[in-house]
């Protein structure tokens, strides 16, 4: 059946349905869209902390920015087209129109792309190093040389591994029989072969695995078919099925088991208070507990095995919580052992940030610039120690400069006084970036540092590996103990780049909604086309106006994330 | 509908002027945010800077709206749709922001800066 339509305009509202219909929609995605925004201003208005300024690479929003006016404009001279019945000049500027869309695409996931490969860490005094994490290299292989694919070691499914990650001497490991991750048990496993080592239940697994048992009773050892659970038995994944079977049984029994007894005692209790109603006499009712003698089975939820020899385990940080003695793993999987040395390396540090060490600093009454220079890192690298002081230079020239061009405020009897009408930003003083880093090590001044990124580098970063040959970023390896924060360029990093991703985000699947539409349009519109191309022409109209809204967005999301 | 073949010749010129508008909009917008010989008030961004900004903003977006999708000559019943929704929003944020702004008499919150919700000294 066909969903009747309607093409021509409606006597009430003077507007075909559809245009109506769009509009509509296009007013609640105000809301949606004017909902986030405002979200963003109250967050960068009420933020205590440095807002992220000018953290994004521009050249890819306004590249971007292009493209979409361009489609915008596309997008309308295709509807003239239908308009005026040339299919070909349609095809052609919906064409493009999507072909603009995929641009818009492909340019944003370089974006996200280089964006969640890129490592930032706070470190407990409040200083923040960027950059890239290196990655596990065979032994004996130089770092800053020529690095050839084979020189990486890879993980079991064939990765390279980043160097952040926590080991930990594991001499003993206690499963969670129920939430035990397969995948880890299997890595700690063969692990455990690889250095010859063998993984075997510390003591007797004794249960209670049927009813009848006597207080004085011991449990026996538990039996899986004919094989008896002692101390030494080895450990397989099978058996911590097996062992969580056995678990689970036991609960679902004793579940049982429990409900009958609080069953009779609440009728028992009935009986005993014939004149009460239920909630009167409710804290009176309870299990008696000799009924659950010799009914209830025994409850395994942890089984201990040994490690013999100790092995050194390998975790990601963000899967494990390290103790000196005992960690835990999220599955709540138990490792014993002593926590090694876990530094996290990086291969390239590309940015430095002081403002939040210097706000603390502020707010302390402390000289901000005396705290940066006794923080961890100026006092543990010499490269890094040496390129802040090639920074403090440098902006106490563009002070110099500042004032020289500018002057210094007047007071009100037009004199002098000693505040400059121009002063540096707080982010230019206390935050190094990686032009900085490359200009210093191509001798060049900090005010050279936007023009010697080639066009590339301004989309996807600086290219490291040609950069090796100047040594422009140093690297740095961090203990354990001066990681507080660390994540990728992602949401977790903070709030400002929580919303970057939500916004661009939401209006990137619009991009693409929007694009299927129209494409809808280009490739199945040859019919309606040809029976009924005044309802073609409407709707290429009406899916035109969403794309202009969306273009509308982006030109407000240009600026206010990238600009400002 | 509204616009005969005719129309739509006239118009074409138009839709490319226009665009060429937002582009040269697009450039000076980048312009005036990373050349320092156009940045007016403080060194660096701040609120002069922010509202340069979006009236550029706005007046591209203005526009869009206007000649792209039409609404310089739209019905009302369109514009109440549209520009409703505009207040709507605003409205919400403007709650927010009458919220946000007031300070927090509550003893429970000795160091709540007056004016600023969340945020203390």
């Amino acid at each position: 059946m066909e969903i009747p339509y309607v093409y021509t305009p409606r006597k009430d509202t003077g507007l075909v349905n559809s245009k109506i219909a769009i509009w509509l929609f296009l007013a609640s995605e105000v809301m949606l869209f004017g909902g986030f925004f405002s979200a963003y201003v109250f967050l960068r208005i009420g933020a205590d902390y440095p807002w992220p300024e000018r953290a994004l690479p521009v050249i890819p929003g306004l590249v971007n920015t292009f493209v979409l006016i361009a489609s915008s404009v596309t997008v309308v001279f295709a509807w003239a087209s239908l308009k005026l019945r040339q299919w070909r000049r349609f095809q052609f500027f919906m064409a493009f129109t999507i072909a603009c869309a995929g641009i818009f695409m492909v340019l944003k996931g370089v974006e996200y792309y280089v964006k969640f490969n890129h490592q930032a860490l706070r470190m407990p005094d409040g200083a923040i190093v960027e950059g890239h994490l290196g990655k596990e290299l065979k032994p004996g292989v130089n770092p800053h040389g020529e690095i050839k694919p084979e020189d990486y070691v890879l993980d079991r499914k064939g990765s390279q591994i980043e160097e952040n990650r926590i080991f930990v001497e594991a001499d003993a490991v206690t499963f969670n029989t129920v939430r035990f991750e397969k995948g880890w048990a299997k890595d700690i496993l063969d692990e455990a072969k690889e250095h010859n080592a063998h993984i075997t239940l510390k003591d007797d697994l004794k249960l209670f695995t049927k009813t009848g048992w006597k207080p004085e009773d011991q449990p026996p050892i538990a039996k899986i078919g004919d094989k008896e659970l002692k101390a030494g038995t080895e450990l397989t994944l099978d058996l911590l099925e097996q062992i969580k079977s056995l678990y689970l049984d036991a609960r679902a029994h004793n579940a049982k088991v429990r409900t009958e007894a609080l069953r009779d005692a609440w009728t028992e209790a009935k009986k005993s208070h014939p004149q009460e109603s239920d909630w009167e006499y409710s804290d009176k009712v309870d299990i008696d507990p000799a009924r659950l003698v010799g009914t209830i089975l025994t409850e395994v939820p942890e089984a201990t095995f040994k490690i013999e020899p100790a092995v050194k385990l390998e975790f990601k940080p963000l899967d494990i919580k390290a103790g000196a003695t005992q960690s835990q793993l999220r599955d709540g999987t138990k490792i014993d052992g002593r926590l090694e040395e876990s530094p996290m390396v990086f291969h390239y540090v590309d940015a430095l940030d002081f403002r939040y060490l210097a706000m603390k600093a502020k707010e302390k009454g402390q000289d901000p610039m005396a705290l940066i220079e006794s923080s961890w890192v100026i006092t543990h690298s010499p490269e890094l120690k040496e390129a802040w002081e090639w920074h403090k230079g440098q902006i106490k020239l563009l002070e110099e400069r500042l004032i020289k061009d500018y002057g210094f405020e007047k007071d009100k009897a037009g004199k002098d006084t000693t505040t400059p009408k121009r002063e540096p930003t707080f982010t230019e003083r206390y935050r190094i970036e990686w032009k900085d880093f490359a200009a210093k090590s191509e001798g060049k001044p900090r005010t050279e540092r936007e023009d010697m990124p080639t066009f590339v580098e301004q989309i996807r970063g600086p290219n490291y590996e040609e950069r090796e040959k100047t040594k422009s970023f140093p690297s740095l390896e961090v203990p354990r103990e001066q990681v507080q924060f660390a994540s990728k360029f992602a949401p977790a990093w903070s709030t400002y780049y929580a919303i970057y991703f939500t916004m661009t985000g939401l209006h990137g699947l619009h991009v693409i909604g929007g694009a299927l539409v129209l494409s809808y349009y280009l490739f199945f519109g040859r019919k309606m086309y040809l029976t009924n191309p005044e309802w073609l022409a409407n709707r290429v109209e009406v899916g035109g106006l969403f794309w202009h809204f969306v273009d509308l967005v982006w030109i407000f999301l240009f600026p206010l994330l990238y600009l400002m | 509908m509204a616009d005969s073949p005719e129309d739509i010749r006239k118009k074409t010129k138009l839709y490319l002027l226009i665009g060429g508008v937002l582009f040269l909009g697009t450039i000076l917008t980048y312009l005036v945010a990373t050349r320092e010989w156009l940045d007016f008030g403080k060194h660096g961004f701040d609120t002069v800077d922010c509202l340069i900004g979006f009236t550029i903003a706005s007046v591209k977006a203005t526009l869009v709206a206007a000649i792209f999708m039409h609404l310089n000559h739209e019905k009302k019943a369109v514009y109440w749709i549209f520009f409703g929704s505009f207040a709507t929003a605003a409205s919400l944020a403007g709650l927010t922001a009458l919220a946000y702004f007031s300070p927090i008499h509550d003893k429970f919150f000795p160091n709540a800066k007056a004016g600023y919700v969340g945020q203390h000294d």
